[in-house]
């Protein structure tokens, strides 16, 4: 997938913040956290101005485009 | 596991289950030269539809009472966009399905084997959607 994500950092930096934590404030499932953290599955607009919130951090320093 | 594959398991295993003993059945007693006309078909499949309700009532309600907190909890974008794509291949293999009946209906085929062969291409459908919602929900998305 060509959008790669600063989540798992994120979470280690914001006192190694659950993946339940983060799900239960963007308001979608922990699989969910999961599968974006994975570069799995690439969030709606919406959900990724949601996890860059509950960071908050602009959403560039949570997403960004892979070239290529 | 989630709480959505876990029912789209249940979904599958029910179908299977149900389904798969309504067709041997049907299939044993037309191999078997029995009567194969509505008295058979009718109450047979009566059967498997109350059998159906009540394993999918039953099961989703134990899930439901071992996961009360995600039982509740609305559906998001993954799971959203998992139940469409599933719901897009579902619909393909019913179609198939339908062109295949009529075209067995204009060849002469009894009208009988087409509802039960019509019938038997709603479950393959449902099948393939529970099937394509767990491997969506196994890869991610």
């Amino acid at each position: 997938m060509a959008i790669e994500n600063e989540i798992r950092r994120l979470r280690f930096e914001n006192g190694e913040m659950t993946q339940q934590a983060l799900a239960e404030s963007v308001g979608v499932t922990r699989q969910t956290i999961i599968a974006i953290e994975q570069n799995k599955y690439a969030p709606s607009l919406e959900a990724a101005f949601k996890i860059a919130n509950a960071f908050g951090v602009p959403l560039e320093s949570v997403f960004r485009w892979r070239n290529g | 596991m989630s709480y959505r594959e876990k029912r789209a398991w249940i979904a599958l295993l029910s179908y299977c289950a149900v389904f798969g003993g309504y067709f041997f059945f049907l299939w044993q007693a037309w191999s078997l030269d029995e009567a194969f006309g509505r008295e058979l078909v009718i109450p047979l499949l009566a059967g498997a539809v109350v059998a159906l309700v009540i394993a999918a009532v039953v099961l989703n309600v134990a899930l439901a009472l071992f996961n009360p907190k995600e039982a509740t909890a609305p559906t998001d974008e993954r799971e959203t966009m998992i139940d469409l794509k599933a719901e897009r291949i579902a619909s393909y293999t019913l179609s198939t399905g339908v062109v295949c009946l009529v075209g067995a209906l204009l060849m002469g085929v009894n009208g009988m084997a087409v509802a039960v062969f019509l019938l038997a291409g709603l479950v393959i459908s449902e099948l393939v959607k529970s099937a394509a919602q767990i491997a969506y929900f196994r890869r991610g998305a």
